[in-house]
């Protein structure tokens, strides 16, 4: 299991390197501007009283933008698990089904290596490509800290992260199942993707609508925390969050002992209304 | 055949990909330390079987035994013994030879000896720091032979091993596996090229539709089932109808003689024969492919 671990982090270690560092810039950056828009806070209160409660609740809601977890929030975790949300579900979506479509998966699954320590394997990879990615973002807030007045710890805006983290494997997750049980890794992709934009627009806007509650309730990103996390993690939403990404971690390791290994997308299936009478099967 | 000297065993094995049937009831027996030729056309059901034995695919139904184990609970010891070479070879592109070969190499706990990585790697002609990406279909193939080779497995599983290859390569890869087979290890190639059966096979099995329709030695194959008889007759005699004759089909005739493709036993013929004056009378062994025609024509 730890040969997988390694040859999938290695394989990611451009991308881990690349959003990473992207990450930590734009974290930064985020940082040195905290100062000038402080001072000009009052400018900017005005405009932000302008804006709509339906165009703020995208960027966290009508919270104090100017205290550490409202401007963390508003500059950065309130859209960022969207934007991150496509690394985890590429990542997730193609963890074992980049390698069948390739026909890579085939020789390796030939060598003395089970299906579970492959499975179990590359999922611990997931985990630390995100960590690591979120790590990376964590040390330009870190670094910036100096830049700026915000009154909280380098420790404290660990937490934003820590959320997002479970989020990101939850998403991801999702998207490794989906890849186990629909035709392609495009079409686990694109599920997932929409699921994530959906489930960021019902929650951002059941801040403003009290009607969304109850399907807010089923949706993933209620139970994120981003910036507010600063003032301390919810451990219920953190460890529920992540038992959901366990549950269908489980579910998607059972698909896999279940099947067939493909090669080169043989024995995949197409909708039957976009299914053509030459499609070929072994 | 004793059940220890039975390295590779499938009864009745069956395998369905939704409304299309590959296996229909494959049964064989695989002796160790035998090359066994697996003959067939593509989409006979060779890779199936052999994706099988390795537990890539499930079958429907029947039982396999690999090395005496089954390969679905016992996968990892099945494949730690194993050596196989994908039908389709796919490597990941952008990494080197060397790279591959060693990642493969991790999978197995670095088993493998380098030095004789590196002589395989030498005798095949290849470049170890090449990227995958930049290899011909050819240098792809030879990866592939030595990731199969470089642990000297127990029992090798060879897709169409010379699939891609040139001729002096075709040359050293049956070499190699003639070295495999002396130091003990069971062979077991699919191919649907029949010479390179008729060289390499001590047994031959035949697929045709998801069923193994004949297994036999090679040579036996060959010598025994089907002979070409040419029969001159002495002037002025007029050609016996022989066609009639059991196991007996005319091939072609002229004035004074017949080719005739005999099959089984040649005693009919030469007793409805010896009526008449022959002048001549010669047979040939017949190659493999006449074989495998003989049974896909039927």
């Amino acid at each position: 299991m730890f040969t997988i671990f390694k040859q999938s982090l290695r394989r990611w270690k451009w991308q881990i390197v690349g959003w990473g560092s992207s990450l930590l810039i734009i974290a930064l950056y985020l940082m040195w501007l905290y100062k000038p828009m402080l001072e000009q806070q009052a400018q900017l209160k005005n405009l932000f009283d302008a804006y709509g409660k339906e165009m703020l609740s995208f960027f966290g809601g009508t919270v104090d933008i100017f205290s550490a977890g409202g401007y963390l929030n508003f500059a950065f975790f309130s859209y960022v698990p969207v934007a991150i949300g496509i690394l985890a579900l590429l990542l997730g979506s193609g963890l074992v089904v980049t390698d069948e479509e390739k026909g890579t998966l085939d020789l390796i699954m030939a060598h003395p290596i089970t299906r579970t320590a492959l499975f179990w394997g590359r999922w611990l990879a997931l985990v630390a490509a995100l960590t690591l990615t979120l790590l990376l973002a964590w040390l330009g807030f870190a670094l910036g800290k100096p830049l700026t007045g915000l009154d909280t710890t380098i420790w404290q805006m660990l937490l934003p992260n820590i959320s997002l983290l479970a989020i990101l494997l939850l998403f991801g997750t999702l998207a490794l199942f989906f890849s186990l049980v629909l035709p392609s890794r495009t079409a686990a992709a694109s599920v997932t993707g929409a699921l994530l934009v959906v489930s960021y627009i019902i929650t951002s806007l059941a801040s403003v609508n009290d009607n969304l509650e109850p399907l807010n309730k089923l949706s993933p990103m209620r139970y994120y925390q981003g910036g507010s996390a600063v003032n301390g993690l919810d451990w219920g939403y953190f460890l529920g969050t992540l038992g959901v990404a366990l549950i269908l971690a489980a579910l998607a390791w059972l698909s896999f002992l279940r099947r067939d290994i493909r090669v080169s997308g043989e024995g995949n299936w197409r909708l039957p209304f976009l299914r053509s009478k030459s499609q070929s099967l072994f | 055949m004793s059940t220890s000297s039975v390295v590779l065993l499938a009864q009745g094995l069956t395998k369905s990909y939704g409304s299309v049937q590959a296996l229909r009831g494959v049964d064989l027996g695989v002796k160790r330390g035998e090359v066994f030729g697996f003959l067939g056309p593509n989409g006979a059901g060779k890779t199936t079987t052999i994706r099988i034995l390795l537990d890539l695919i499930r079958p429907n139904g029947g039982t396999v035994r690999v090395l005496g184990l089954d390969p679905q609970k016992d996968a990892l010891a099945v494949r730690a013994r194993s050596g196989y070479l994908p039908g389709e070879l796919h490597l990941e592109d952008a990494e080197t030879v060397e790279t591959i070969l060693k990642q493969f190499n991790a999978l197995r706990s670095g088993k493998a000896d380098w030095n004789y990585v590196r002589s395989l790697v030498e005798r095949l002609g290849l470049d170890l720091k090449t990227q995958a990406k930049n290899l011909s279909k050819g240098n792809k193939q030879k990866v592939g032979v030595v990731q199969a080779l470089m642990h000297r497995p127990e029992l090798l599983l060879l897709d169409e091993p010379t699939s891609g290859l040139d001729p002096l390569i075709q040359q050293e890869v049956h070499k190699l596996i003639g070295e495999a087979k002396a130091d003990g290890a069971t062979v077991f190639f699919s191919s649907h090229v029949i010479s390179e059966v008729e060289q390499l096979a001590d047994r031959v099995g035949i697929i045709r539709k998801g069923v193994v329709v004949e297994v036999a030695e090679t040579q036996a194959l060959t010598k025994r089932a089907l002979r070409r008889a040419r029969v001159r007759f002495g002037s002025g005699v007029q050609i016996p109808p022989l066609a009639d004759v059991p196991g007996v089909t005319l091939l072609s005739s002229s004035a004074d003689s017949v080719v005739l493709r005999v099959e089984g036993e040649m005693d009919a013929l030469i007793k409805a024969l010896a009526r008449f004056p022959v002048m001549e009378f010669e047979t040939e062994r017949p190659s493999l492919e006449e074989v495998f025609l003989a049974y896909y024509e039927r």
